[in-house]
């Protein structure tokens, strides 16, 4: 059968999934859909939008007009609804919010999501990146733990460090979907990190590089 | 005219971790390109932003993807990190019944000279080119690309036309700098078209800066409320700043051309082959 994402989107729905991320989703008696940050649920001064563009600018900045680079970061813009009138709309309002997550859900739900370990995505690293493939196991352990932590990206780490090596800084929920995640009727669409994102990869660059630049200074001190 | 109601265009941009305009150029060819409605979907991604390189692919449902990497010119990301992300084996790559064509970047099209004289006339309107200098200014100094070079050609097109008054290359690391933008002209009008894809953190918040029309390098420029004012009387001169040359709104018929492009070429390469199987029969 041909992969059809909206109308596995517009299925999830139908049986009750209402949130992705920090977004609640409203199905209308007009086939449309309302979106809004789910601790918005009881306001009634939102400004309301109309268009699936709209949501680009909607999630591109935090409530203090900060970039927010890492969409799936827990700092979603409050004060907006948006509404739209069909699945298409839907899917494509989402894909700015939590960019490819629910075409990851739905590869998930498929067994379709090859979970890459951080060393198979550092080892084919090239240019001022390869350098990152030198982190050391304990690094990048704790690099995950203070980078992936679910107060700083929504995602859950689904990855291993390396094969047969599972990540052992990071807590379990962090690491896990959440209970009842892929039953029938699952509320939620969870979040998924399929693999070390382009936030991580700099950063056990950057421990390296600090790392060799600190050796080599001391190396000249003792010298 | 494109039809392409069974296929899907990925359109691949660096994007920024730090400037939020950096894929806002990409987004809006996109959208442009989907109102159009020739392709099935269309979806965007990004070296540095989401949805990833990594991830796209999740996201296409159709069997017939088509990739353009919307770059100023070919080089270390167009041939080295985005094959290796998205796991391509060449121009076509065949995987789980899924044909990806990888097109050549945007960058590369012939009508960049044409989109660059547009931006020129538009920035300065009313100015005689005859009396200004055009100045294309480039990055440079990056070891493994070539958007120098591009830039060189580009300038050396212009030059030939024979319009400006003066046309030379300036770059923000390497001579000749943008930073003496004054003494490195001989007309009194000057027009400076940034040769980057977005107005990001170079050619928004740093250019102008060496130009000497901002003070400090200060906010992106969606988080402006102001939006700067050509022209600038400076060093003797008028000043005319315009913005990124990928913000351009025709770049979008440039993302189409390259997938047009590389169908032309291939339906060539069949030809070819066909031609050449007929002849060994």
């Amino acid at each position: 059968m041909k992969r059809n994402l909206t109308q596995a989107l517009e299925t999830w729905i139908q049986q009750g999934c209402r949130a992705i991320g920090q977004i609640h989703i409203t199905p209308l008696p007009n086939g449309g859909y309302e979106l809004r940050h789910a601790e918005d649920s009881e306001r009634h001064d939102l400004v309301t939008y109309h268009r699936p563009s709209d949501a680009r600018a909607l999630s591109f900045f935090d409530d203090s007009n900060a970039y927010r680079p890492l969409k799936t970061a827990p700092t979603l813009r409050h004060g907006w609804s948006l509404t739209l009138q069909n699945a298409t709309e839907l899917r494509h309002a989402l894909d700015y919010f939590y960019p490819a997550m629910t075409a990851i859900w739905l590869s998930y739900l498929e067994g379709e999501l090859r979970l890459v370990p951080l060393r198979e995505t550092l080892e084919r690293q090239t240019g001022m990146y390869a350098m990152a493939k030198r982190l050391q196991d304990e690094e990048g352990q704790q690099l995950v733990g203070w980078h992936c932590v679910l107060g700083k990206c929504m995602k859950r780490t689904l990855w291993d460090f390396a094969p047969g090596q599972p990540l052992n800084v990071l807590a379990p929920e962090a690491r896990t979907l959440p209970d009842g995640a892929t039953k029938l009727g699952f509320r939620e669409i969870p979040l998924i990190c399929q693999e070390a994102c382009n936030h991580l990869v700099p950063a056990c660059r950057e421990t390296v590089k600090a790392r060799e630049k600190a050796a080599t200074a001391q190396n000249t001190a003792t010298t | 005219m494109l039809h392409k109601p069974h296929s899907a265009l990925i359109i691949v941009g660096h994007g920024s971790t730090l400037n939020p305009d950096s894929s806002a150029p990409t987004f809006d060819h996109a959208e442009v390109i989907l109102q159009q409605g020739f392709f099935k979907e269309i979806h965007c991604a990004f070296w540095k932003e989401e949805p990833s390189l990594r991830q796209v692919l999740h996201m296409v449902d159709s069997d017939d993807v088509y990739i353009v990497t919307n770059f100023i010119s070919e080089g270390y990301f167009t041939r080295t990190v985005i094959p290796r992300e998205l796991e391509l084996d060449g121009e076509i790559t065949q995987r789980n019944g899924r044909t990806l064509k990888y097109c050549e970047p945007v960058g590369n099209h012939t009508r960049m000279t044409e989109l660059l004289l547009k931006r020129a006339a538009e920035v300065a309107p009313g100015v005689d080119p005859a009396a200004t200098s055009l100045l294309i200014v480039g990055h440079g100094t990056n070891l493994n690309d070539n958007s120098a070079f591009a830039a060189k050609r580009e300038v050396e097109r212009i030059r030939e036309m024979g319009v400006y008054g003066e046309v030379l290359n300036t770059y923000m690391e390497e001579a000749p700098l943008v930073s003496e933008w004054d003494t490195c002209t001989s007309q009194p009008n000057v027009v400076v078209v940034p040769f980057f894809i977005a107005d990001g953190l170079h050619s928004y918040q740093d250019i102008p800066v060496l130009l000497g029309i901002e003070q400090d390098t200060g906010l992106a420029a969606s988080q402006r409320d102001i939006f700067r004012q050509n022209p600038y009387s400076l060093r003797g001169k008028t000043l005319y700043y315009a913005s990124a040359i990928g913000t351009e709104p025709l770049f979008s018929e440039l993302i189409l051309d390259q997938v047009a492009l590389f169908d032309a070429r291939h339906a060539q390469n069949e030809v070819t082959t066909t031609s050449h199987s007929t002849t060994s029969l």
